[in-house]
């Protein structure tokens, strides 16, 4: 099953993910809670999803991507997890190259399905 | 003058059980049996399920249920949709902009109205009739979108819909779309539930609403079976949540011990 990297700063919202995806299956590669520490892991642990918060301290989730996708993968599929209303963010964050976006509050089968999607399964 | 008949059915009324009369649809008037109900009087629409028919239920001072043909349910709901009492502004709509989170790939612009009652408000067009009631809307307010490849003001609905948050879009003049913020907050903040939530409650109702069940709810926020059932109560008794199952825990009588004991030596 795919490895995901969970990258947000909120552990209430790691946790909620983690939740989700691991009961469906997919395998925990780890957690970051900053953009830096999200590219550090994912050069290290190179999951087969990552994903990634906007709005977090040090490094913001779409600086994170930027980065992930220049330096390390430009393959990476990154799927951006976002507040209402920050739907512009995401779209810069899809000309960037991340694969899909998903809004909180949100629902465990559609988070699955965009997952799904995104890895191709 | 007489008015234009635009339909002219036998329908079923509930009165406690279904009762046969006439259904006579006018330019300004429904005519049920023998009682005429201005369109323009009417406050509220719906359609409703009863005893497993789908219905239309609407609402002047009492309450009305009408039972249809099929053929001519979505035409009658649509007509009277289109009439009833309420503020309407034309408008471009993309309802829904995204479902549970997710953005939705296949919605698309509609032209048509945006009609605001005391009860919720409607997205209407040709092809849709979609109804919010207003205890649905989780929050309003404008942002820039890109629309036709240019940045317009719009205003932003988050609203329930089937259990899910859905995101709304509406576009129209900007005048009309502060004024219809400025409307729909008021409403908005009239019809908010007045409790005020501690983290965890708020943390709860998030993980809730992403479908985790109780052991999960409880692992993840960190408390007690039975402080969580303190938490669930506080939900339901606020109108935010409500029973769907009672769990049974129990424990084994020593004949049941007896019978595990049994099991393990097989």
């Amino acid at each position: 099953m795919a490895k995901v990297l969970i990258v947000d700063d909120t552990a209430f919202m790691r946790k909620l993910l983690k939740n989700i995806l691991f009961g469906a299956g997919f395998d925990i590669a780890g957690e970051a809670e900053n953009g830096q520490q999200a590219v550090e892991m994912y050069r290290t642990l190179k999951p087969d999803v990552v994903t990634m918060d906007v709005v977090m301290p040090e490094m913001t989730g779409i600086d994170a991507l930027k980065q992930i996708k220049t330096t390390i993968d430009k393959d990476a599929k990154i799927v951006m997890c976002t507040a209402i209303g920050q739907e512009n963010i995401v779209k810069t964050a899809i000309k960037l190259g991340a694969r899909g976006y998903i809004i909180k509050p949100f629902q465990a089968p559609k988070v699955i399905e965009e997952i799904k999607k995104v890895v191709g399964e | 003058m007489t008015e234009k008949v635009h339909l002219r059915a036998p329908i079923k009324i509930y009165d406690g059980g279904w009762v046969d009369v006439e259904l006579v649809v006018t330019d300004s008037n429904l005519v049920i049996g023998k009682r005429s109900i201005p369109l323009r009087e009417i406050e509220d629409l719906e359609d409703v399920e009863i005893e497993g028919v789908n219905c239309i239920q609407i609402k002047k001072e009492d309450k009305i249920i009408l039972q249809l043909p099929k053929n001519l349910h979505q035409q009658v709901f649509k007509f009277i949709a289109f009439n009833l009492k309420a503020d309407k502004f034309a408008v471009f709509f993309l309802s829904s902009a995204t479902v549970g989170g997710v953005v939705s790939s296949n919605a698309q612009w509609e032209k048509g109205y945006f009609s605001v009652t005391d009860e919720g408000f409607w997205f209407l067009s040709a092809k849709y009739q979609k109804r919010i009631p207003i205890e649905n809307l989780g929050s309003v307010k404008t942002d820039l979108r890109n629309v036709g490849g240019k940045q317009r003001k719009v205003l932003v609905l988050s609203h329930v819909e089937k259990s899910n948050v859905v995101t709304s879009l509406v576009l129209c003049p900007e005048s009309t779309l502060e004024m219809l913020e400025g409307y729909l907050q008021r409403l908005f903040e009239k019809h908010k539930p007045a409790i005020n939530l501690s983290d965890n409650e708020m943390e709860i109702l998030t993980l809730i609403y992403s479908g985790l069940d109780f052991a999960s709810v409880e692992n993840i926020v960190g408390v007690s079976t039975d402080e969580l059932n303190n938490y669930y109560d506080r939900l339901v008794d606020a109108g935010l949540a409500k029973v769907v199952k009672i769990r049974k825990e129990i424990e084994l009588t020593p004949r049941g011990v007896s019978m595990v004991d049994k099991i393990s030596k097989r």
